[in-house]
């Protein structure tokens, strides 16, 4: 449950690390090749951001949980790195006990970033494993191997941290077995948190607008994926994630549950008091705008209503548990859950499971979540 | 002006399909000079695009010509056009009525065909003096002694003084004219009577309200009357009273005999019903002139809009439809496939085509139209009698007592060779044998019952195709039937769609059920859940097919902006189905159905 009290004064933090050694040909995030001076307008921008955000709302939540994204945030060199989590920690109270993530890439990854985060207060570490199949590496464009990324998960594991790994499939020429290994792989590496994603072609990218040939539908990897984490002690818990009891990520969960998240960076989205935002997209755009004391913030939204009753409800169906009823009544209305129910009824019943209290998507369910989110829309 | 009743002659033409009747009507306004031949287009009475189009008349025009006889004197002759398909059989009976003689015209290389002799006994039923003319004499194939003999045999009239004609050639015209004038009978009438006139047509045009036809049987009617309508009981005032020429040319006023038009601010064409008399309101006449049978459409289809929003437009030209062709029926119905459309009921499966072609050439209103069905008779377990117009009319199969269907009687002239293949087309059709004689020893005429329904679908095709069109048919109708008729219902992810449930014979319904099924699965797009298919009857499911889902795109990451994101193209994609009808759970393109529909039109036609 979330407690008005704390909503107020505590949030999750989002610091988008807008930087890349190279370009992979499917991702349609914001990144460029640090040039020499950029990280540090990086840095500098980023505290202009912290004192603006702290002038507009008073004072700064505490935060809950913290995720630091990108881009690639191992291109961070270890001083860089001191800088950045040196600016957070003079800015931010982080509450007990709270939840930090880093996104690591396994060919940028060196033992002094661990040892860095280590001593800071960083608890997981998710590596953009992405797959453990060479063929499937070089396919994307990685610009590691599957070596590497064993070695990665390793160090991590090795320093304490709790290891979350991210996959793709639907790849280029990929089969069950490849990716079948490839789960087993983070799954001997220790991985506690498995995010797994179907490769999605996005316009503007260089496969959106030229698909490579041989994608596998995605389907039965999903399926598979599903009966092997679960046989293996990791319960789904997202539609797209899986986690070893208690291991679940609290930092995304926030996002499917409406919670406060603070963004930080460019391209970063944040979402407080109901209105969801993003930053300026472009580095030398965020830059320009907070060094005129501008809002580096180009995009809002707050939905309301029937928009936002229905977003709710998609995002909470997205996660194992799934709308409580009373909760949705008494934030969006007795209607409002009537008519979400009454949607629900016109489908399969075995793509939900019930318990007369909330509603949440079966394993079946969780494969169709495409389908079932469109029809919910208002 | 008033001409003496014995210098006026009203007659039609009543022939087969294809045997010259148009020709022959264009010679007979160009040899009286009622058009010039400058004016003349081919076949000028056929007006609407659409029987241009197809070569047939479907709406009547009176044409009124004025011809000096070979006696010296001038006579007012009416021409009173008729439809020449067997859907119109009631079109040609109203003709028939505003007139004392009809022309009879027979092709002289084909003969007497079906429809020559339905129309002759319908003629001969109402006493009109009939001319028979042997037309196409010009035609190297020509056997007019043939014609002659069959004329004599097969229809009974007195062929010894037929005309021989070439329309196109336009020998035989003025033999034509003097013999309407010598052997069709002057009206009878006095115009010292009450007035009575009979409506044999009426239709709106949306400058001048309804346009009646009217034959006047006793008094006169001027320019300025108050009249009524003895049936409906509404009184107008008369605007104008002329004749075709074939225009229209106001006349003062129109007496006993004479054929012309009425216009009096009449709105809509149910107040001026056609068979219904027009009096004069202040000395009325005792009692209408008798009218015509009722007629009930036989074949009824639901009429749909595509694009949903069109459905005003639809509804008011159907309402427009409906003011020039009153057998045309429809009401209001809805399909959980295809929305808000109506029901619409015709004579006949090429009177509902037209209709269809007509919206949609004359009223621009895109349509897609059901598969088409006949009118059932349900018994229910009580004993009571219930008309089904559509499969969804029908009763849970317990509580059904018996089926009736609607039979027709048929007759086929066919040349000998052909005979075997219409007696298997009938039988597999579940015809009826009633019998066989031959009218020279190369044509035979068969006579077959067989069920409407079986009729609509594709006989006309199959007969042609069968005896490389050499055939003619004619039918009448032959009451109702018990059959071993049921209901298929097609669900498609468990709803009934009614837009595809059937009604047919217990024998087909499994090939009937196979074959829509198999279409469906063919045309349904994959979804992301799977969707079955079934046909069934009652509870019982006699086909069953999957349609298996598309497993593509199955998730996405979705944080932060990713939410956004997503949610707009979801948005997006939604609103790109809207054009979709929704069934259940299920989004079907419009165009699914649509194809379907269509898919169906082409077996049938």
């Amino acid at each position: 449950m979330r407690k008005k009290s704390r909503g107020e004064h505590s949030a999750s933090l989002y610091v988008h690390i807008p930087f890349c050694s190279g370009k992979c040909p499917y991702c349609a995030f914001y990144s460029v090749r640090p040039g020499k001076e950029d990280v540090s307008r990086y840095l500098a921008s980023l505290d202009l951001e912290i004192s603006m955000l702290g002038r507009s709302y008073g004072t700064l939540p505490e935060i809950r949980t913290a995720f630091i994204g990108g881009g690639t945030p191992t291109v961070l060199d270890p001083v860089q790195w001191r800088n950045l989590l040196s600016l957070l920690e003079s800015r931010f109270r982080f509450l007990h006990g709270a939840e930090v993530t880093v996104e690591a890439n396994p060919n940028s990854i060196r033992q002094e970033h661990l040892d860095i985060w280590r001593k800071w207060r960083v608890t997981r570490v998710s590596v953009g494993v992405q797959s453990l199949n060479d063929g499937d590496l070089r396919a994307l464009g990685r610009p590691h191997d599957s070596r590497q990324s064993l070695e990665a998960m390793s160090a991590v594991r090795n320093s304490g941290f709790s290891l979350s790994a991210d996959l793709l499939f639907g790849l280029p020429l990929q089969d069950l077995r490849i990716w079948s290994r490839s789960l087993e792989g983070v799954l001997s590496a220790g991985a506690e948190h498995v995010s797994i994603y179907q490769l999605t072609l996005e316009k503007g990218t260089p496969w959106g607008d030229f698909p490579p040939e041989g994608l596998a539908e995605g389907y039965s990897f999903y399926r598979w994926a599903q009966y092997f984490l679960e046989r293996r002690g990791l319960r789904q818990y997202e539609v797209a994630s899986f986690a070893k009891p208690g291991k679940w990520c609290r930092h995304n969960v926030s996002y499917w549950q409406h919670r406060d998240v603070i963004g930080l960076g460019p391209s970063a989205w944040g979402y407080l008091n109901g209105v969801r935002t993003r930053n300026a997209s472009n580095l030398d755009e965020y830059v320009s705008f907070i060094g005129k004391g501008d809002s580096p913030v180009c995009f809002s939204e707050s939905l309301k209503g029937k928009d936002l009753a229905s977003e709710a409800a998609i995002l909470a169906l997205r996660t194992r548990w799934g709308i409580r009823f009373e909760r949705y009544r008494k934030r969006f209305g007795e209607e409002a859950l009537r008519g979400l129910l009454e949607e629900l009824d016109g489908l399969p019943p075995r793509l939900f499971r019930r318990n007369g209290v909330s509603v949440a998507l079966s394993r079946e369910g969780m494969r169709v979540g495409n389908a079932i989110w469109e029809r919910l829309l208002p | 002006m008033t001409v003496p009743l014995e210098r006026i002659r009203n007659f039609c033409i009543i022939a087969h399909v294809d045997h010259g009747k148009s020709t022959l009507a264009d010679r007979l306004l160009e040899a009286t000079s009622t058009v010039s031949a400058r004016d003349m287009r081919d076949q000028v009475l056929d007006t609407l695009e659409l029987e241009r189009e197809r070569g047939i008349t479907i709406k009547l025009v009176p044409v009124q010509m004025k011809y000096r006889s070979r006696d010296g004197l001038d006579y007012i002759l009416n021409l009173i056009d008729t439809p020449g398909h067997v859907d119109f059989t009631y079109e040609v009976s109203r003709s028939l009525a505003a007139c004392e003689g009809a022309l009879l015209v027979v092709d002289a290389a084909q003969g007497v065909e079906a429809q020559t002799v339905a129309n002759a006994y319908l003629a001969a039923d109402q006493g009109l003096d009939i001319v028979p003319v042997i037309n196409k004499i010009d035609l190297p194939s020509a056997q007019p002694e043939q014609a002659a003999r069959e004329l004599e045999e097969v229809v009974g009239v007195d062929a010894s003084h037929a005309i021989l004609a070439s329309a196109k050639e336009g020998k035989g015209i003025e033999n034509i004219l003097e013999a309407v004038i010598e052997r069709i009978s002057p009206p009878k009438g006095d115009p010292g009577l009450p007035l009575q006139a009979l409506i044999f047509d009426s239709k709106y045009n949306n400058f001048r309200g309804v346009i009646c036809s009217i034959r006047v049987t006793n008094g006169i009617i001027r320019t300025g009357d108050m009249i009524t309508f003895m049936v409906t009981q509404k009184s107008f005032q008369v605007e104008e009273i002329g004749v075709f020429c074939p225009e229209m040319r106001p006349i003062g006023e129109l007496g006993p005999g004479e054929v012309g038009y009425l216009i009096a601010n009449v709105k809509t064409v149910e107040e001026a019903r056609v068979g219904d008399t027009v009096t004069s309101q202040r000395a009325p006449a005792k009692s209408p002139l008798p009218g015509y049978r009722q007629v009930k459409p036989v074949v009824f289809c639901g009429f749909y809009p595509i694009e949903r929003d069109e459905y005003p437009q639809l509804r008011d030209a159907l309402e427009k439809l409906q003011m020039n062709d009153s057998a045309i029926f429809f009401e209001p119905e809805t399909s959980t496939a295809l929305g808000f459309g109506f029901r619409c009921g015709f004579l006949g499966l090429l009177h509902m085509e037209i209709a269809r072609e007509r919206l949609n050439r004359e009223f621009g209103v895109d349509l897609v139209s059901t598969a088409p069905n006949v009118v059932y008779q349900v018994i229910d377990t009580k004993g009571s009698i219930l008309e089904a117009h559509r499969p969804s009319d029908f009763p849970e199969v317990n509580f059904i007592q018996e089926v009736r269907e609607p039979f027709i009687k048929i007759t086929a002239f066919v040349p000998s060779e052909y005979v075997g293949k219409i007696m298997q087309l009938c039988q597999d059709r579940r015809g009826v044998f009633i019998g066989m004689d031959y009218i020279t020893p190369l044509r035979a005429r068969l006579i077959y019952e067989l069920p409407l329904a079986e009729f609509i679908i594709d006989f006309h095709d199959r007969l042609k195709s069968a005896t490389r069109g050499f055939a003619s048919i004619d039918y009448e109708h032959a009451g109702f039937r018990p059959s071993a008729l049921v209901k298929v219902d097609i669900f498609i992810g468990g709803e009934v769609v009614d837009a595809f449930c059937f009604v047919c014979h217990a024998d087909r319904a499994f090939h009937r059920g196979q074959e829509v099924v198999r279409k469906l699965k063919e045309l349904i797009p994959r979804q992301m859940f799977e969707v079955s298919l079934q046909a069934a009857i009652g509870k019982r499911v006699i086909v069953r097919q999957n349609v298996k889902p598309l497993r593509k795109d199955v998730l996405a990451k979705c944080y932060g902006g990713d939410i956004t994101r997503k949610r707009k193209l979801l948005e997006k994609q939604k609103e790109g189905k809207k054009r979709m009808k929704q069934i259940g759970k299920i989004s079907l393109p419009q165009d699914a159905f649509l194809a379907f529909l269509k898919a169906g039109d082409e077996e049938e036609e």
